[in-house]
């Protein structure tokens, strides 16, 4: 490996690896063999020969933001790296598209375009962190899928390498592709199709106006009908989030943004376009708030101050750091008519385990995101979380909704799959997986329940190798 | 057919649901009469139907309101048609969730009838025929001007159910519109022309009807003008929901004179559609903006079912439709070289397209000369694989389909569709011989 991909590329200390052996999701974690780091299409393809000829497993790997444990060497092997595969190749801003790599982070497409008026609109929460590749594996959200639409409504073409080492492209620069719509099927395919390693996406022009409203609330209910009483005055926000008071306290703790701490739940809502009409808009989201019985509802009036009720919601999750030690995400989506009621018994579920948890989430499109917090030094205190976090998502399937509406299914969730999906739904979906990935090296042991016999599920913290050398410490 | 297939069919639907003989011939696939037709009622039906004509190695093709039968390579054997207009349900419309489940045979225009009434509607408006069933648009991933701004099929089904070929009920996606659960299998049969699958149900996501929604016909006296008016339109703030370039003989089907044209749709609330009006007019006029039309309510209506119809086949002696896939800037100057090359050949080209999605749609007039058809069409192929795209023949006769491939090159890509047919259909019942790479 180091022969095709030049010194400095490949990583096989047991302490170097150790860095891989996770993602966001901490619950889970595999050691790679080795961690690789090619800078070429051409040498991704290269790896996955090697990879075929030598019958190693291979699973490629973005930042690590992860929340389900996709990118995880489930059963060793290689780890291929995709961050030094970081360029913007081409943007063509009259066809309002761009060419980037996988390793690309997500907001620095954002910025290489913000100068002439675009914009690239998934926008992940860890969109700082995150790369483009690992959106196109997960086919990621965020707050602006509302109006926008999530990754897979825009990615136009991808330059792939197939499980068995071929180059080729799915899609392009046009629209409509003659067959199969493969780029459709490749996005969210949680890296077992093969890896994307050239990738064109649609790049939009920045709004003329944007309007960020706060309403406040004194109960969660009020604040799940003002989202259904927005929708019903005709208006598509370009996003309505939600946040409940234990994560308002967790925010003000840490950021102070704003927002009234003895608040049950505040709702942010965005609205973004033309700058004609925008202040009738924001009259009918005011006007659905107050008559679903909003204490409080303002603008905000500068743009100072929407960054700073955003960077409460976009920063919760950090935020928790300030109320609990560890939190365990989670990430059901109902039909948002049933948020008053998932949220009650979300609230049940939980407390019956003797934890506690912080509601956050896309209230605009009933993606939920319970998370649950607590202490992985006390004995069986996460075991309690996954068996909540189960139930919490047995819930969202039961009244029509789905286990994962933006972080995929990865290892943490494959098992909870018959949840929703019948015995043949996960037959066929197999079999179009062979299609692409017949021997099974690509990315194993995700998405499909079945064993997970070489990850290691428990406790999160050990000490590292440097820190027993006394070289690092924790605080 | 065999004859115990037949009487098996019978058991499944019920005799009054089965047609053979002479009964077929209003439901002919490229002028042949399939060997029998059946209307199951239930997707239960559907499944055992399939069920029994695999094993007896029939071919099925499914039929929705039968608009775009005439997609597709010509088959070698045309057995069961499976007819899907029983199957005509809205099983399920939460306003408050903004989405719908419906079954497949349900046609469009009653769905968005039935959606208005609550003031909602589906984002999709493909130039059919009514009559086009909701299956049949999602099976042939049809689209219209429209998914300028709302996209097509794969942007809006959130779920779909399908009758698999061993006749087992495959759901994919769900009822919810964010979902990442599973491999994307919605995406897979959007567009699969029956070949992995009869769709029996499809869920959707919705929009509120806008306040405002007008179409802003703008004439230039050249098409060059236009095309720099759309992509003058593109770099701005104008948000358009629909952006159609029409060329002068375009433009006289629709009883418009010559020139060209750029229609709009602008929607909203009328506060903005208001602003962007005056702001064409302010942007456009330095480009040699002519005449400003602004229509609402019928004649709206009236204006874009004139341009869907331009490309139906049966209207004003169309020889052939070609679709090409370009590059947004490339449309124009494109349009203009295809209307050149159809003149050269001793026929007419109507040129329009969705001028923000590089996709031109050109329907050729004017003579029942084969050979002209063909060395038009086939130069036009090479005229959009010269600009990196791709075109296929949305209708044409048989006598040119025998020489022009209807579909373009799927490149190494085919492999895997091939994989996809080949562990889906093994039987290879399920249409047949009709789609990209003789699938």
């Amino acid at each position: 490996m180091e022969t095709l991909l030049g010194p400095g590329s490949v990583l096989s200390d047991p302490e170097e690896l150790l860095v891989y052996e996770s993602d966001g999701l901490t619950l889970f974690r595999a050691l790679a063999d080795f961690v690789v780091f090619p800078r070429s299409a051409e040498q991704v393809a290269a790896l996955v020969q090697l990879a075929n000829r030598e019958g190693i497993p291979f699973v490629a790997r973005g930042a690590g933001t992860g929340l389900s444990g996709g990118c995880l060497p489930s059963q060793g092997g290689l780890v291929i790296s995709l961050m030094r595969m970081n360029r913007v190749l081409e943007v063509d801003y009259e066809n309002q598209i761009a060419v980037v790599e996988p390793g690309l982070v997500n907001l620095h497409l954002s910025w290489a375009v913000g100068p002439q008026g675009f914009y690239y609109a998934p926008d992940p929460s860890s969109q700082q962190a995150c790369t483009i590749g690992g959106n196109i594996a997960n086919n990621s959200g965020g707050p602006h899928t509302l109006k926008y639409g999530v990754t897979t409504n825009h990615v136009l073409g991808l330059q792939v390498v197939l499980p068995d080492g071929e180059l080729l492209w799915l899609g392009g620069k046009t629209r409509d592709p003659q067959g199969y719509d493969l780029v459709g099927l490749f996005v969210g395919s949680e890296g077992t199709f093969g890896i994307a390693t050239k990738i064109v996406v649609r790049i939009l022009r920045k709004p003329q106006a944007v309007k960020t409203v706060l309403g406040v609330f004194d109960r969660v209910d009020q604040a799940s009908e003002a989202v259904s009483a927005i929708i019903a005055r005709g208006l598509v926000p370009a996003a309505m989030e939600m946040i409940d008071q234990l994560t308002i306290e967790a925010v003000e703790d840490a950021f102070g943004c704003g927002y009234p701490r003895d608040a049950a739940a505040a709702l942010l809502i965005e609205l973004d376009g033309l700058q004609a009409g925008m202040e009738a808009q924001a009259e009918r989201v005011i006007a659905a708030c107050r008559d679903c019985g909003a204490r409080e509802v303002r603008a905000a009036r500068d743009e100072a101050e929407r960054q700073l009720l955003w960077k409460g919601r976009k920063s919760a999750f950090g935020a928790y750091g300030r109320v609990s030690p560890a939190y365990m995400v989670m990430d059901g989506v109902i039909p948002r008519t049933k948020l008053p009621y998932v949220l009650g018994r979300v609230n049940e579920i939980v407390a019956a385990h003797g934890l506690r948890v912080g509601n956050v989430f896309h209230a605009g499109d009933g993606n939920l995101h319970p998370n649950i917090l607590y202490d992985p030094r006390k004995p069986g205190e996460e075991a309690r979380v996954v068996a909540a976090g189960a139930e919490i998502l047995k819930v969202c399937a039961e009244v029509g909704g789905s286990i994962s509406g933006e972080h995929g299914i990865g290892l943490e969730k494959a098992d909870y799959m018959p949840f929703i999906f019948s015995e043949a739904d996960l037959v066929c979906m197999h079999r179009v997986k062979e299609a692409f990935n017949p021997i099974g090296l690509c990315n194993p042991g995700k998405i499909f329940p079945s064993n997970k016999a070489c990850v290691e599920v428990g406790p999160a913290y050990r000490p590292h190798p440097i820190e027993e050398k006394g070289l690092a410490q924790r605080f | 057919m065999p004859l115990a297939l037949s009487d098996t069919l019978r058991g499944i639907v019920g005799a009054p649901h089965v047609l053979t003989g002479v009964g077929c011939s209003p439901y002919l696939v490229e002028g042949r009469a399939p060997e029998a037709v059946i209307f199951p009622g239930t997707k239960e039906e559907v499944a055992a139907a399939l069920v029994a004509a695999g094993e007896a190695g029939v071919p099925v093709t499914p039929w929705g309101g039968g608009t775009k039968m005439a997609i597709g390579s010509p088959p070698n054997r045309v057995g069961l048609v499976l007819g899907l207009r029983r199957l005509n349900r809205i099983l399920e419309h939460e306003p408050g969730d903004l989405t719908v489940t419906v079954e497949a045979g349900l046609p469009l225009d009653t769905l968005q009838t039935e959606l208005g009434k609550r003031g909602q509607w589906l984002s999709l408006d493909p130039a059919t025929a009514g009559g086009a069933t909701v299956g049949g648009v999602l099976a042939t991933n049809a689209s219209g001007p429209r998914r300028h701004l709302y996209g097509t099929a794969r942007d809006l089904v959130i779920g779909l159910t399908v009758i698999a070929a061993d006749g087992s009920v495959v759901r994919g996606g769900g009822k919810v519109v964010k979902n990442v659960a599973g491999y994307d299998l919605p995406k897979l049969y959007i567009g699969s022309f029956g070949t992995l699958g009869i769709m029996v149900e499809a869920t959707f996501k919705l929009r509120p009807r806008p306040d405002v929604d007008r179409l802003v016909v703008t004439r230039f006296d050249r098409l060059k003008d236009a095309g720099a008016a759309a992509r003058d339109v593109l770099a701005s703030d104008v948000i358009p929901s629909a952006l159609e370039l029409a060329d002068g003989e375009a433009l006289r089907h629709l009883g418009q004179g010559g020139g060209a044209g750029l229609l709009l749709g602008l929607d909203g609330i009328a506060e903005q559609v208001d602003w962007e009006v005056a702001e064409l007019g302010r942007r456009l006029g330095p480009l040699g903006l002519g005449e400003t039309t602004v229509l609402d309510g019928g004649a709206r209506d009236e204006a874009w079912r004139a341009l869907a119809r331009l490309g139906r086949p049966g209207h004003d002696q169309v020889a052939a439709v070609m679709k090409w896939a370009v590059r947004p800037t490339q449309v124009a100057e494109l349009m203009e070289t295809g209307s050149t090359v159809a003149l050269r050949n001793g026929l007419t080209a109507a040129l329009t397209a969705h001028a923000g999605m590089g996709i031109v749609t050109a329907v050729l007039t004017g003579g029942a000369d084969v050979n002209a058809a063909v060395a038009t069409l086939t130069e036009w192929r090479a005229l959009a694989h010269q600009a990196g795209g791709q075109a296929m023949v949305e209708w044409a006769p048989l006598a040119i389909k025998e020489r022009v491939a209807v579909w373009d090159s799927a490149g190494p890509t085919l492999r895997l569709m091939k994989g996809i047919k080949e562990r889906l259909d093994p039987r290879g019942i399920l249409n047949p011989g009709r789609f990209v790479g003789a699938i």
